[in-house]
Protein backbone atom coordinates (compact mmCIF):
# COMPACT_ATOMS: atom_id res chain seq x y z
CA UNK A 1 0.00 0.00 0.00
CA UNK A 2 2.38 2.92 -1.19
CA UNK A 3 1.21 6.07 -2.81
CA UNK A 4 1.41 7.24 -6.53
CA UNK A 5 3.89 9.78 -7.42
CA UNK A 6 2.68 13.26 -6.68
CA UNK A 7 4.42 16.74 -6.92
CA UNK A 8 3.91 18.40 -3.38
CA UNK A 9 4.25 22.10 -2.88
CA UNK A 10 4.49 23.44 0.82
CA UNK A 11 3.38 27.10 0.19
CA UNK A 12 4.13 29.55 3.13
CA UNK A 13 0.92 31.53 2.88
CA UNK A 14 -2.68 31.48 2.24
CA UNK A 15 -2.63 33.40 -0.95
CA UNK A 16 -0.01 31.45 -2.76
CA UNK A 17 -1.90 28.55 -1.83
CA UNK A 18 -5.36 29.61 -3.10
CA UNK A 19 -3.05 30.52 -6.05
CA UNK A 20 -1.31 27.05 -6.54
CA UNK A 21 -5.30 25.67 -6.59
CA UNK A 22 -5.90 27.70 -9.23
CA UNK A 23 -3.41 27.06 -11.32
CA UNK A 24 -3.77 23.21 -11.19
CA UNK A 25 -7.44 23.01 -10.23
CA UNK A 26 -8.65 19.17 -10.24
CA UNK A 27 -4.66 18.19 -10.21
CA UNK A 28 -4.00 19.59 -6.81
CA UNK A 29 -5.11 18.35 -3.49
CA UNK A 30 -5.05 20.24 -0.14
CA UNK A 31 -3.57 18.13 2.50
CA UNK A 32 -4.14 19.42 6.00
CA UNK A 33 -3.51 16.26 9.19
CA UNK A 34 -3.29 13.90 6.16
CA UNK A 35 -5.08 11.50 8.56
CA UNK A 36 -8.25 10.32 6.13
CA UNK A 37 -5.61 11.92 2.79
CA UNK A 38 -2.59 9.70 3.13
CA UNK A 39 -4.54 6.24 3.23
CA UNK A 40 -6.54 7.37 0.71
CA UNK A 41 -3.23 8.20 -1.32
CA UNK A 42 -2.19 4.32 -0.05
CA UNK A 43 -5.03 2.60 -1.04
CA UNK A 44 -5.08 4.76 -4.58
CA UNK A 45 -8.31 5.53 -3.77
CA UNK A 46 -7.24 9.13 -4.37
CA UNK A 47 -4.59 10.21 -7.10
CA UNK A 48 -4.06 13.87 -7.11
CA UNK A 49 -0.82 14.75 -9.47
CA UNK A 50 0.03 17.38 -7.07
CA UNK A 51 -0.83 17.47 -2.96
CA UNK A 52 -0.64 21.21 -1.33
CA UNK A 53 0.45 20.69 1.95
CA UNK A 54 -1.40 23.41 4.10
CA UNK A 55 0.76 22.77 7.05
CA UNK A 56 2.65 26.03 7.23
CA UNK A 57 -0.13 28.64 6.16
CA UNK A 58 -0.38 30.70 9.66
CA UNK A 59 -3.92 32.30 8.38
CA UNK A 60 -5.54 29.02 8.86
CA UNK A 61 -3.83 28.22 12.09
CA UNK A 62 -5.56 29.17 15.74
CA UNK A 63 -8.42 30.15 17.52
CA UNK A 64 -10.25 33.77 17.75
CA UNK A 65 -12.77 34.85 20.29
CA UNK A 66 -15.15 37.27 20.27
CA UNK A 67 -17.66 37.65 23.18
CA UNK A 68 -19.66 33.91 22.76
CA UNK A 69 -18.31 33.84 19.20
CA UNK A 70 -15.39 31.28 18.53
CA UNK A 71 -13.47 31.49 14.97
CA UNK A 72 -11.19 28.13 14.69
CA UNK A 73 -8.73 28.22 12.04
CA UNK A 74 -9.43 24.98 9.60
CA UNK A 75 -5.39 23.65 9.95
CA UNK A 76 -5.88 23.56 14.39
CA UNK A 77 -5.76 20.00 15.33
CA UNK A 78 -7.86 18.70 17.96
CA UNK A 79 -5.51 17.94 20.18
CA UNK A 80 -4.23 21.43 19.95
CA UNK A 81 -8.05 22.65 20.67
CA UNK A 82 -8.20 20.12 23.32
CA UNK A 83 -5.78 22.12 25.12
CA UNK A 84 -7.54 25.16 25.47
CA UNK A 85 -10.81 26.05 27.54
CA UNK A 86 -13.62 25.44 25.42
CA UNK A 87 -17.79 25.09 25.14
CA UNK A 88 -19.11 21.98 27.27
CA UNK A 89 -20.02 20.13 23.89
CA UNK A 90 -17.01 20.62 22.22
CA UNK A 91 -14.59 19.44 25.05
CA UNK A 92 -16.98 16.37 25.39
CA UNK A 93 -17.49 15.41 21.57
CA UNK A 94 -13.22 16.10 21.18
CA UNK A 95 -12.16 12.89 22.86
CA UNK A 96 -14.28 11.01 20.05
CA UNK A 97 -12.10 12.16 17.19
CA UNK A 98 -10.06 9.19 16.46
CA UNK A 99 -7.49 8.18 19.33
CA UNK A 100 -4.89 10.79 20.56
CA UNK A 101 -2.62 9.49 18.52
CA UNK A 102 -4.84 10.78 15.39
CA UNK A 103 -6.10 13.75 17.03
CA UNK A 104 -2.37 15.14 17.33
CA UNK A 105 -1.99 15.19 13.67
CA UNK A 106 -5.43 15.59 12.46
CA UNK A 107 -7.40 19.13 11.91
CA UNK A 108 -11.14 20.30 12.63
CA UNK A 109 -10.82 21.60 8.74
CA UNK A 110 -9.92 18.21 7.24
CA UNK A 111 -12.83 16.61 9.66
CA UNK A 112 -15.12 18.99 8.32
CA UNK A 113 -13.89 19.12 4.61
CA UNK A 114 -14.09 15.03 4.72
CA UNK A 115 -17.22 14.78 5.45
CA UNK A 116 -17.28 11.33 7.23
CA UNK A 117 -21.37 10.61 7.58
CA UNK A 118 -19.63 9.38 11.38
CA UNK A 119 -17.27 11.93 11.84
CA UNK A 120 -17.93 13.98 15.42
CA UNK A 121 -16.99 17.58 13.50
CA UNK A 122 -19.79 17.82 10.76
CA UNK A 123 -22.25 16.43 12.91
CA UNK A 124 -21.52 19.28 15.40
CA UNK A 125 -21.57 22.29 12.67
CA UNK A 126 -25.31 21.44 11.75
CA UNK A 127 -25.97 21.10 15.38
CA UNK A 128 -24.59 24.56 16.47
CA UNK A 129 -25.52 26.00 13.22
CA UNK A 130 -22.50 26.92 12.34
CA UNK A 131 -20.87 29.11 9.79
CA UNK A 132 -17.68 28.03 7.14
CA UNK A 133 -15.61 30.76 6.05
CA UNK A 134 -14.29 29.52 2.46
CA UNK A 135 -11.39 31.45 0.27
CA UNK A 136 -10.08 31.30 -3.21
CA UNK A 137 -8.49 33.35 -5.01
CA UNK A 138 -11.49 35.72 -5.97
CA UNK A 139 -12.81 36.36 -2.23
CA UNK A 140 -14.13 34.47 0.14
CA UNK A 141 -17.70 33.35 1.48
CA UNK A 142 -19.46 32.27 4.48
CA UNK A 143 -22.11 29.42 4.35
CA UNK A 144 -24.36 27.60 6.66
CA UNK A 145 -23.50 24.32 7.62
CA UNK A 146 -26.74 22.61 6.55
CA UNK A 147 -25.74 24.31 3.12
CA UNK A 148 -22.01 23.08 3.64
CA UNK A 149 -22.72 19.43 3.99
CA UNK A 150 -23.61 18.33 0.29
CA UNK A 151 -23.64 14.70 0.92
CA UNK A 152 -21.69 11.26 2.22
CA UNK A 153 -17.42 12.60 1.62
CA UNK A 154 -18.99 16.03 -0.11
CA UNK A 155 -18.69 19.40 0.95
CA UNK A 156 -19.65 22.15 -0.54
CA UNK A 157 -16.23 23.49 -1.22
CA UNK A 158 -14.56 23.88 -4.76
CA UNK A 159 -11.29 22.78 -5.93
CA UNK A 160 -10.22 25.86 -6.08
CA UNK A 161 -11.67 26.68 -2.58
CA UNK A 162 -10.24 26.29 1.02
CA UNK A 163 -11.65 25.91 3.88
CA UNK A 164 -10.40 28.66 6.43
CA UNK A 165 -12.04 28.50 9.25
CA UNK A 166 -15.75 27.27 11.18
CA UNK A 167 -17.28 30.12 13.27
CA UNK A 168 -19.62 29.29 16.15
CA UNK A 169 -21.59 31.32 18.42
CA UNK A 170 -23.42 30.23 21.52
CA UNK A 171 -21.90 26.97 21.68
CA UNK A 172 -21.88 27.42 25.76
CA UNK A 173 -24.75 25.74 27.92
CA UNK A 174 -26.35 22.81 28.74
CA UNK A 175 -25.94 19.88 26.07
CA UNK A 176 -25.97 16.26 25.55
CA UNK A 177 -23.39 14.43 23.41
CA UNK A 178 -24.00 10.40 23.54
CA UNK A 179 -22.40 7.90 20.74
CA UNK A 180 -21.22 4.34 20.72
CA UNK A 181 -18.50 3.13 19.54
CA UNK A 182 -16.46 -0.45 19.58
CA UNK A 183 -13.06 1.31 20.86
CA UNK A 184 -12.63 4.73 22.40
CA UNK A 185 -11.67 6.96 20.10
CA UNK A 186 -13.35 4.27 16.14
CA UNK A 187 -15.42 5.86 14.48
CA UNK A 188 -18.94 6.10 15.75
CA UNK A 189 -21.83 3.00 15.04
CA UNK A 190 -24.37 5.98 16.00
CA UNK A 191 -24.04 9.04 17.48
CA UNK A 192 -26.89 12.00 18.76
CA UNK A 193 -26.73 15.54 19.80
CA UNK A 194 -28.35 17.78 21.52
CA UNK A 195 -27.91 21.43 22.22
CA UNK A 196 -30.63 24.38 22.98
CA UNK A 197 -33.50 22.39 21.64
CA UNK A 198 -31.65 21.44 18.18
CA UNK A 199 -31.31 17.66 17.80
CA UNK A 200 -28.77 15.71 15.55
CA UNK A 201 -28.16 12.25 14.53
CA UNK A 202 -24.97 10.98 13.15
CA UNK A 203 -23.05 7.76 12.21
CA UNK A 204 -26.91 6.67 11.22
CA UNK A 205 -27.15 7.38 7.42
CA UNK A 206 -25.73 9.01 4.68
CA UNK A 207 -25.13 12.83 6.58
CA UNK A 208 -25.76 14.11 9.93
CA UNK A 209 -29.59 14.42 9.94
CA UNK A 210 -30.89 17.43 12.10
CA UNK A 211 -34.16 15.82 13.90
CA UNK A 212 -36.94 18.59 13.23
CA UNK A 213 -40.08 16.59 13.99
CA UNK A 214 -38.07 15.84 17.39
CA UNK A 215 -37.21 19.03 18.24
CA UNK A 216 -41.32 20.10 17.71
CA UNK A 217 -42.05 17.82 19.93
CA UNK A 218 -39.86 18.91 22.30
CA UNK A 219 -40.68 22.43 22.20
CA UNK A 220 -44.84 20.59 23.20
CA UNK A 221 -43.32 19.44 26.11
CA UNK A 222 -43.48 15.50 24.62
CA UNK A 223 -43.12 12.31 26.82
CA UNK A 224 -39.97 10.98 26.74
CA UNK A 225 -41.73 7.84 25.17
CA UNK A 226 -43.34 9.86 22.28
CA UNK A 227 -39.59 11.51 21.61
CA UNK A 228 -37.99 7.59 21.30
CA UNK A 229 -40.81 6.56 18.94
CA UNK A 230 -40.95 9.37 17.07
CA UNK A 231 -36.54 9.73 16.62
CA UNK A 232 -36.62 6.10 15.82
CA UNK A 233 -39.42 6.75 12.79
CA UNK A 234 -37.04 9.87 11.55
CA UNK A 235 -33.49 8.62 12.00
CA UNK A 236 -33.03 8.16 7.95
CA UNK A 237 -30.77 4.62 8.36
CA UNK A 238 -28.34 2.73 6.73
CA UNK A 239 -26.85 -0.58 7.45
CA UNK A 240 -23.58 -1.78 6.71
CA UNK A 241 -20.92 -4.17 8.18
CA UNK A 242 -20.36 -2.36 11.23
CA UNK A 243 -24.57 -2.47 12.31
CA UNK A 244 -27.74 -2.73 10.90
CA UNK A 245 -30.08 0.02 9.97
CA UNK A 246 -32.11 -1.14 12.40
CA UNK A 247 -29.71 -1.46 15.26
CA UNK A 248 -28.70 2.71 14.20
CA UNK A 249 -32.41 3.72 13.86
CA UNK A 250 -33.27 1.73 17.74
CA UNK A 251 -29.81 2.79 19.56
CA UNK A 252 -29.90 6.00 17.52
CA UNK A 253 -33.10 6.94 18.91
CA UNK A 254 -32.15 5.72 22.70
CA UNK A 255 -29.41 8.29 22.51
CA UNK A 256 -31.44 10.75 21.00
CA UNK A 257 -33.72 10.70 24.10
CA UNK A 258 -30.49 10.34 26.49
CA UNK A 259 -29.11 13.26 25.17
CA UNK A 260 -32.44 14.97 25.80
CA UNK A 261 -32.09 14.23 29.29
CA UNK A 262 -28.84 15.39 29.46
CA UNK A 263 -28.79 18.74 28.21
CA UNK A 264 -32.30 19.27 30.08
CA UNK B 1 13.05 16.65 -2.43
CA UNK B 2 15.47 17.71 0.41
CA UNK B 3 14.98 16.74 3.78
CA UNK B 4 16.18 18.22 7.55
CA UNK B 5 14.89 17.00 10.26
CA UNK B 6 16.43 15.02 13.88
CA UNK B 7 15.71 11.42 14.46
CA UNK B 8 16.61 10.48 17.75
CA UNK B 9 18.45 13.72 18.63
CA UNK B 10 20.68 13.16 15.56
CA UNK B 11 20.22 15.54 12.77
CA UNK B 12 19.57 14.01 9.38
CA UNK B 13 19.38 15.49 5.68
CA UNK B 14 18.90 14.03 1.97
CA UNK B 15 16.89 13.57 -0.69
CA UNK B 16 13.05 12.14 -0.33
CA UNK B 17 10.41 11.04 -2.89
CA UNK B 18 7.68 13.19 -1.41
CA UNK B 19 5.31 10.18 -1.31
CA UNK B 20 7.40 8.88 0.77
CA UNK B 21 5.97 8.04 4.68
CA UNK B 22 7.88 9.03 7.74
CA UNK B 23 7.53 5.19 8.54
CA UNK B 24 9.54 3.97 5.25
CA UNK B 25 12.20 6.85 5.71
CA UNK B 26 12.77 5.41 9.16
CA UNK B 27 12.70 1.84 8.06
CA UNK B 28 13.86 1.27 4.92
CA UNK B 29 16.60 4.65 4.75
CA UNK B 30 17.72 4.70 8.25
CA UNK B 31 17.04 1.29 9.07
CA UNK B 32 15.17 2.11 12.30
CA UNK B 33 13.57 -1.14 12.37
CA UNK B 34 11.94 -1.00 15.82
CA UNK B 35 8.91 1.36 14.28
CA UNK B 36 6.55 -1.58 12.90
CA UNK B 37 3.84 -1.36 10.11
CA UNK B 38 1.08 -3.41 10.73
CA UNK B 39 -1.99 -1.96 8.88
CA UNK B 40 -0.91 1.27 7.30
CA UNK B 41 -3.55 2.95 7.71
CA UNK B 42 -3.66 4.28 11.34
CA UNK B 43 -5.67 1.91 12.98
CA UNK B 44 -3.18 -0.96 14.56
CA UNK B 45 -0.88 1.89 16.47
CA UNK B 46 2.70 -0.44 15.37
CA UNK B 47 3.87 2.95 13.88
CA UNK B 48 3.41 5.36 16.58
CA UNK B 49 6.66 7.65 16.60
CA UNK B 50 7.11 11.44 18.44
CA UNK B 51 6.63 13.93 16.50
CA UNK B 52 7.72 17.65 17.88
CA UNK B 53 6.79 15.50 21.06
CA UNK B 54 3.62 14.30 20.37
CA UNK B 55 2.18 10.90 19.44
CA UNK B 56 1.49 10.58 15.80
CA UNK B 57 1.37 7.45 13.16
CA UNK B 58 4.14 7.57 10.91
CA UNK B 59 2.06 5.19 8.89
CA UNK B 60 0.28 8.37 8.05
CA UNK B 61 2.73 11.17 8.14
CA UNK B 62 4.61 12.00 4.72
CA UNK B 63 8.69 12.24 5.70
CA UNK B 64 8.01 15.99 3.57
CA UNK B 65 5.93 17.38 6.37
CA UNK B 66 8.24 16.13 9.16
CA UNK B 67 10.58 18.90 7.98
CA UNK B 68 12.57 20.82 10.39
CA UNK B 69 10.79 18.64 12.81
CA UNK B 70 12.53 16.53 15.96
CA UNK B 71 10.92 12.80 15.69
CA UNK B 72 11.55 9.95 18.64
CA UNK B 73 11.64 6.85 17.55
CA UNK B 74 11.06 3.06 19.96
CA UNK B 75 15.20 3.56 19.70
CA UNK B 76 15.05 6.45 21.72
CA UNK B 77 12.92 5.55 24.59
CA UNK B 78 14.07 4.36 27.63
CA UNK B 79 13.19 0.58 27.64
CA UNK B 80 12.02 0.15 31.09
CA UNK B 81 9.07 2.18 29.95
CA UNK B 82 7.29 -1.22 29.22
CA UNK B 83 9.67 -4.45 29.69
CA UNK B 84 9.75 -7.33 26.78
CA UNK B 85 8.30 -9.49 29.37
CA UNK B 86 4.97 -7.59 29.14
CA UNK B 87 4.48 -8.75 25.38
CA UNK B 88 4.96 -11.88 23.74
CA UNK B 89 5.65 -11.64 20.15
CA UNK B 90 6.24 -7.95 20.36
CA UNK B 91 4.91 -6.58 17.18
CA UNK B 92 3.10 -3.88 18.79
CA UNK B 93 5.90 -3.07 21.72
CA UNK B 94 7.30 0.10 19.87
CA UNK B 95 3.69 1.57 19.44
CA UNK B 96 2.54 0.78 22.84
CA UNK B 97 6.25 2.18 24.32
CA UNK B 98 6.40 5.64 22.46
CA UNK B 99 2.41 5.76 23.49
CA UNK B 100 2.25 5.25 26.86
CA UNK B 101 5.30 7.36 26.97
CA UNK B 102 3.46 10.50 24.77
CA UNK B 103 0.55 10.11 27.46
CA UNK B 104 3.21 10.11 30.93
CA UNK B 105 5.10 12.50 29.71
CA UNK B 106 2.36 14.98 30.96
CA UNK B 107 3.13 13.98 34.62
CA UNK B 108 -0.03 12.65 35.10
CA UNK B 109 -1.58 9.46 36.91
CA UNK B 110 -3.73 7.39 35.59
CA UNK B 111 -6.10 4.85 36.35
CA UNK B 112 -6.41 1.54 34.64
CA UNK B 113 -9.63 2.08 33.22
CA UNK B 114 -7.84 5.60 32.07
CA UNK B 115 -5.22 3.83 30.56
CA UNK B 116 -7.08 1.33 29.21
CA UNK B 117 -9.39 4.05 27.12
CA UNK B 118 -6.33 6.46 26.60
CA UNK B 119 -4.30 3.33 24.85
CA UNK B 120 -7.18 1.74 23.00
CA UNK B 121 -5.68 2.96 19.84
CA UNK B 122 -3.09 0.14 19.90
CA UNK B 123 -3.81 -2.94 18.59
CA UNK B 124 -2.18 -5.97 20.63
CA UNK B 125 -3.09 -9.21 19.16
CA UNK B 126 -1.53 -11.75 21.38
CA UNK B 127 -1.66 -10.65 25.12
CA UNK B 128 -4.89 -9.06 25.74
CA UNK B 129 -3.75 -6.17 27.09
CA UNK B 130 -3.40 -6.97 30.64
CA UNK B 131 0.27 -7.43 30.98
CA UNK B 132 0.78 -4.04 29.02
CA UNK B 133 -1.37 -2.03 31.17
CA UNK B 134 0.11 -3.62 34.26
CA UNK B 135 3.56 -2.98 33.68
CA UNK B 136 2.72 0.74 32.51
CA UNK B 137 0.78 1.13 35.98
CA UNK B 138 4.06 -0.08 37.35
CA UNK B 139 6.32 2.23 35.38
CA UNK B 140 3.88 5.33 36.99
CA UNK B 141 3.98 4.06 40.69
C1 LIG C 1 -7.77 5.16 13.03
C2 LIG C 1 -8.54 6.41 12.76
C3 LIG C 1 -9.68 6.68 13.49
C4 LIG C 1 -10.42 7.82 13.25
N1 LIG C 1 -11.54 8.05 14.00
C5 LIG C 1 -12.26 9.17 13.77
C6 LIG C 1 -13.44 9.45 14.53
O1 LIG C 1 -13.85 8.67 15.39
N2 LIG C 1 -14.12 10.59 14.25
C7 LIG C 1 -13.70 11.47 13.28
O2 LIG C 1 -14.35 12.48 13.08
N3 LIG C 1 -12.61 11.23 12.56
C8 LIG C 1 -11.88 10.11 12.78
N4 LIG C 1 -10.77 9.87 12.02
C9 LIG C 1 -10.48 10.79 10.92
C10 LIG C 1 -9.59 11.91 11.39
O3 LIG C 1 -10.26 12.73 12.32
C11 LIG C 1 -9.12 12.69 10.17
O4 LIG C 1 -8.00 13.31 10.57
C12 LIG C 1 -10.04 13.74 9.62
O5 LIG C 1 -11.24 13.22 9.17
C13 LIG C 1 -9.38 14.47 8.45
O6 LIG C 1 -8.60 15.47 8.95
P1 LIG C 1 -7.11 15.70 8.45
O7 LIG C 1 -6.66 16.98 9.02
O8 LIG C 1 -6.31 14.51 8.74
O9 LIG C 1 -7.35 15.91 6.87
P2 LIG C 1 -6.66 15.26 5.60
O10 LIG C 1 -6.68 13.79 5.69
O11 LIG C 1 -5.38 15.92 5.32
O12 LIG C 1 -7.72 15.74 4.50
C14 LIG C 1 -9.01 15.19 4.41
C15 LIG C 1 -9.74 15.80 3.20
O13 LIG C 1 -10.06 17.16 3.41
C16 LIG C 1 -9.45 18.01 2.44
N5 LIG C 1 -9.04 19.21 3.19
C17 LIG C 1 -8.37 19.21 4.36
N6 LIG C 1 -8.24 20.47 4.82
C18 LIG C 1 -8.84 21.28 3.93
C19 LIG C 1 -9.06 22.71 3.85
N7 LIG C 1 -8.63 23.54 4.83
N8 LIG C 1 -9.73 23.20 2.79
C20 LIG C 1 -10.18 22.35 1.80
N9 LIG C 1 -10.02 21.01 1.83
C21 LIG C 1 -9.36 20.48 2.87
C22 LIG C 1 -8.34 17.19 1.85
O14 LIG C 1 -8.05 17.58 0.52
C23 LIG C 1 -8.92 15.79 1.92
O15 LIG C 1 -9.80 15.58 0.86
C24 LIG C 1 -10.01 8.73 12.23
C25 LIG C 1 -8.87 8.48 11.49
C26 LIG C 1 -8.13 7.33 11.73
C27 LIG C 1 -6.90 7.07 10.91
S1 LIG D 1 0.87 0.86 10.61
FE1 LIG D 1 0.45 2.88 11.17
S2 LIG D 1 -1.26 2.63 12.45
FE2 LIG D 1 -1.01 0.61 11.68
S1 LIG E 1 2.53 -8.98 21.63
FE1 LIG E 1 1.97 -9.75 19.70
S2 LIG E 1 0.76 -8.13 18.93
FE2 LIG E 1 1.14 -7.49 20.92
Amino acid sequence: MKSAPFEYRRPASLAEALQILDQHGDDARPLAGGQSLIPLLAMRLAQPAMIVDLGRLPELRGIRRDGSEIAIGAMTTQAQLQRLPLPGILAAALPHVGHFQIRSRGTVGGSLAHMDPAAEWPALAVLLDAELELAATSGRRLLRAADFALGPMTSAIEPNELLVSIRLSGAEGPFGFLEVERRPGDFALVGAACHRGRLVAFATGAIAQRLTRCEALLREDGSPGDLRALAEAEIEATGDVHASAGYRRRVGAALVQRAVEAAA
Amino acid sequence: MRLELTINGIPWQGEVEPRLTLADLLRDRLRLTGTHLGCEHGVCGACTVLLDGEAARSCLTLAVQAEGAAVITVEGLPSSLIPENAFQCGFCRAGFVVSAAALLSDGRRRGRQELAEELAGNICRCTGYRPILEAVLRYQA
